[in-house]
């Protein structure tokens, strides 16, 4: 009986100890599924601004400035004006650049700065095409080369050639290799809904190559 | 067995003890509520966002000290301290706004931004190239800018009634001698720099920063690229010769190369020319540039330019046309500029650069002969001090040598050789103030000695600007700039002085979304100005001419009203007269045109994959001086018209047509003309218009891009 006591107060004591590290992960799972959720600027400011305090409470994790950068890039899809729009994904270039210097030279990171710079195109094709479809194009190329196998990278570089391509008047511009390629590497990720690390892409991918590489 | 679960329970509930409710509201100064500002208590996961009254709630487990923080965007992050005994806490924090580049005023007399960044930008570099009749040449595209002076015969930047030589370029903080490639007689230079390796410009035209000094109405501030982004080569091939271009990217380093050769050869053969080219220009031209990041925020570059050119041609003698006079033009340049930047710490940052130039110049005609030597290095330190958003301070120090040789031979072999050895020493400090983000303040001066005259100067350069709204403002800058005179003059007088100019400028400036308007009014003092009966006699040389520029500077940009089109318009109004060089009294100088207008025009069509542009750019009527009339300068030429057209079509990802028609209806300039030395039988000079070598210029191209990733073209670079 004493035994089983002072193992219960040993495994009490230990779960206190512990705790941070399951509270990370766990606090880290619930805002990501929020931002996901989010379906106004609002309700994701108050996401991005919890993730925010996750990622300086932590000060060496990576994961809650990426994370915060993708809400951001959210938002930006929610505004209207060109302004909002550009305010939001100057916040998700800063947000990038904080977790940049936890961890240097990110795939992940870098990927979703070409994601940022593919949207500022968006924004005003005109006008912007030019500069900012260079930059996203060099995004994900710098994110492949660190990273052959993210998928994300693929696939985004993909939506960009296509995007190209549709510009230049025809063509899959090389998406549809680029998709399969995503498809190949998402598939083939672990699912695990616990897991914090970057892992969407997977159904975009396999809409977009419905879309266009297919019929 | 009881205590023991009583131990448990307390230390389960050990975690709850001490919790604290923290609520209130945030608000700027002003009272307005912020909404969306992120208040957690430091160093944990607890806390809120404001709703739209400003209002948050918080709770948390924290037993020891309690320190809230609320942070926002655009405002300084405000840290308190609480109490933890109490369990309750309600408060209001105001938040103080913080002076960042996105909201605050910014001063804008007298200077064009264009860079990539999108903010506070009038203009940016790809406009530059993509503007039609600029051929992509800096200073070509700038002249579409207003405070420019049309000056068809030289290609070069004429700033509100200054001379061509008054404006001065600068690559990353370096000044740059002889930035204008060779050219025929009375025909225009091209810059020697490609817009492509430059991440932003600033164009002043007046009132320029106390860093920069040697120039008396206007300084072009170039930034070079950073780390390329993707490894790439690109191949052009031109009516007027071929380039290869390469970018090499490392981890934290990457080089790039450009090597050029031009020749007119084949298209003088196609297109008629006024001029009897014996060789038609030829150029070889390397750019070479390696970046490399020494560390989170140091950047070192090295950047290096060479170039080797010449041409032959017959100019026809003025008073008997049928005589043609052998001419040949040649030169040789080397530049090369390295500097090394780095934040030391949080308030300290330093830029150190050193740049050097070897450029000789030949020139002959029919036995005589000028060949130039300028050897120019230039070394800087500037350190700046960022006290908190609302103080900075930057100062430096440079070294300007400049060695220049001349010699002049005559139909009888006579040369005659002169030299010069010029060393600028000077020191600048200039302090940015901002009371607030609507109000801002720059004070400055700069200290230089020249050897040549050994008599230090200061120069004091002041501006500010206040934001009137949202998306207007008004600036105001005041200074004044020294410069040695004309090479030409020196060379005949080593003290010949330092000229001495003052600017006055007031500017207001609205930037609407995707539109912007600005209107700049100016006044410019000119004194110290080089006066003399003979060029070559330095006896008849005095130093006390004066002049005076004023006018009205317009500048309209939309992007928004017409879809796919962007479209700048812009007018200057000046008037400006001088008493300088052998003037009998105070007239308009020949390269002033009271009017300049232009508009330029761009139009993407999806359906034909191109883009259009148009420019025409006007100039009013220019002086010259006729020698059959009494007048001095009394003759005026006929205005000025031009019309350019450009298309770029997109062939592929990779591949890239280009066709640009310069002057497009052939109208005759002309912009003025050259007198015989002597009058013919009956007392009258002869005389020749000077226009340029064929109405029209064409242009056409195609780029390949070869990289990696099929996607990359040059399409960033039309």
């Amino acid at each position: 009986m004493k035994k089983t006591v002072l193992t219960m107060i040993g495994i009490v004591c230990a779960a206190i100890l512990f705790a941070n590290d399951g509270q990370f992960e766990k606090a880290m799972a619930k805002n990501i599924q929020a931002m996901y959720q989010a379906s106004d600027t609002e309700t994701l400011q108050g996401v991005i601004n919890q993730l925010t305090r996750i990622g300086d409470a932590e000060g060496d994790r990576w994961e809650p400035y990426y994370y915060s950068a993708f809400g951001y890039v959210r938002a930006m899809s929610m505004s209207e004006s060109n302004e909002a729009k550009d305010k939001y994904l100057d916040q998700a270039l800063v947000a990038i650049k904080k977790g940049e210097t936890i961890k240097p030279n990110d795939s992940e990171l870098e990927s979703l700065r070409g994601y940022v710079h593919m949207m500022r195109v968006t924004v005003d094709p005109a006008s912007r095409g030019q500069q900012y479809s260079g930059m996203a194009f060099g995004s994900f190329q710098k994110a492949i080369s660190l990273n052959p196998k993210n998928g994300r990278a693929h696939f985004l570089l993909g939506r960009m050639q296509l995007g190209m391509a549709q510009f230049m008047g025809g063509g899959d511009g090389g998406a549809c290799e680029s998709y399969a390629t995503a498809k190949a590497i998402l598939e083939s990720e672990e699912k695990n809904e616990q897991s914090i690390a970057p892992s969407w892409g997977l159904n975009g991918t396999i809409e977009a190559i419905k879309e266009t590489c297919e019929g | 067995m009881k205590v023991l679960f009583l131990f448990l329970l307390s230390v389960i509930s050990l975690q709850s003890i001490g919790q604290v409710k923290i609520g209130g509201f945030i608000k700027e100064k002003s009272g307005e509520p912020l909404l969306g500002v992120n208040v957690f208590v430091d160093g944990t996961y607890d806390g809120a966002t404001t709703d739209i009254d400003g209002k948050f709630s918080i709770t948390t487990d924290e037993a020891d000290t309690i320190v809230l923080v609320a942070k926002f965007i655009g405002f300084h992050d405000h840290k308190v301290q609480l109490d933890n005994n109490v369990s309750n806490i309600s408060l209001e924090i105001f938040l103080n706004e913080k002076i960042n580049k996105l909201n605050a005023v910014v001063i804008t007399a007298g200077s064009f931004n264009a860079s990539e960044e999108r903010k506070q930008v009038v203009l940016n570099s790809l406009d530059i190239v993509t503007t039609a009749g600029s051929s992509a040449d800096v200073p070509g595209a700038l002249n579409t800018l207003p405070g420019t002076q049309t000056v068809g015969e030289t290609g070069r930047l004429f700033v509100r009634g200054g001379e061509g030589r008054e404006t001065k370029t600068f690559i990353d903080g370096m000044i740059v001698h002889n930035e204008y490639s060779p050219s025929a007689p009375n025909t225009p230079g091209r810059s020697r720099f490609s817009p492509f390796m430059f991440k932003g410009m600033s164009f002043s035209t007046g009132g320029y920063s106390a860093e920069y000094g040697q120039a008396l109405s206007s300084a072009l501030i170039l930034q070079s690229k950073d780390i390329a982004a993707i490894t790439r080569t690109d191949l052009s091939l031109m009516t007027v010769g071929a380039d290869v271009a390469h970018s090499q990217v490392w981890k934290n380093s990457s080089f790039s190369g450009k090597v050029q050769y031009t020749n007119l050869t084949p298209y003088f053969a196609l297109v008629g020319q006024n001029i009897k080219w014996d060789k038609a220009p030829t150029d070889y031209n390397g750019n070479f540039a390696y970046r490399l990041k020494t560390s989170k925020t140091g950047m070192l570059k090295f950047y290096s330019n060479m170039s080797t050119s010449d041409m032959d041609l017959y100019e026809r003698d003025i008073a008997n046309p049928e005589i043609l006079l052998p001419t040949s033009v040649g030169s040789d340049y080397f530049y090369f500029n390295t500097s090394y930047k780095e934040i030391l710490t949080k308030k300290w940052g330093a830029t150190v650069g050193a740049s050097m130039t070897e450029s000789n110049d030949f020139a002959a005609q029919a036995g005589q002969s000028r060949g130039e030597d300028i050897s120019g290095r230039h070394g800087k330190l500037v350190l700046d001090f960022t006290q908190s958003d609302k103080l900075a301070f930057k100062f430096g120090g440079e070294v300007l040598l400049r060695k220049g040789e001349e010699n002049l031979t005559n139909t009888n072999g006579q040369i005659l050789s002169s030299k010069f050895d010029e060393t600028i020493s000077s020191g600048f400090v200039e302090a940015e103030s901002y009371l607030s983000s609507s109000l801002a303040f720059k004070v400055g001066a700069r200290v230089e000695n020249n050897s040549l005259v050994d008599k230090a100067t200061v120069n004091p350069r002041v501006s500010a600007a206040y934001k009137l709204a949202e998306r207007s403002q008004v600036s105001l800058a005041y200074g004044t700039f020294r410069q040695a005179p004309s090479n030409a003059i020196i060379y005949r007088q080593n003290d010949a002085g330092q000229e001495l100019a003052e600017h006055f400028i007031v500017n207001y400036q609205w930037i609407g979304e995707r539109r912007s308007f600005r209107i700049e009014g100016y006044r410019k003092n000119y004194s110290e100005l080089t006066r003399f009966q003979n060029e070559f006699d330095p006896t008849t040389f005095s130093f006390d001419g004066d002049g005076f520029a004023e006018g009205l500077d317009l500048f309209w940009r939309d992007t928004k009203t017409f879809k796919n089109t962007d479209y700048w318009v812009s007018y200057s109004y000046l008037n400006s007269e001088r008493n300088y060089r052998n003037y009998p009294d105070s007239f308009r100088p020949p390269f002033v045109s009271t009017h300049n207008f232009s508009v330029v025009g761009k139009r993407f069509i999806q359906s034909i994959r191109s883009q259009l542009g148009l420019t025409y750019a006007f100039a009013s009527r220019r002086r010259y001086n006729d020698l059959n009339t009494e007048n001095f300068l009394g003759g005026k030429t006929p205005s000025y018209h031009n019309l350019s057209f450009n298309i770029s079509y997109l062939y592929s990802n990779q591949i890239i047509f280009h066709a640009m028609v310069n002057n497009v209806f052939g109208i005759n300039n002309i912009f003025g003309y050259e007198y015989a030395n002597q009058p013919d039988a009956n007392g009258i000079y002869a005389r020749r218009a000077i226009e340029p070598p064929a109405k029209r210029f064409l242009f056409l191209g195609v780029f390949i891009t070869l990289a990696k990733n099929k996607s990359i073209s040059q399409l960033p670079n039309l």
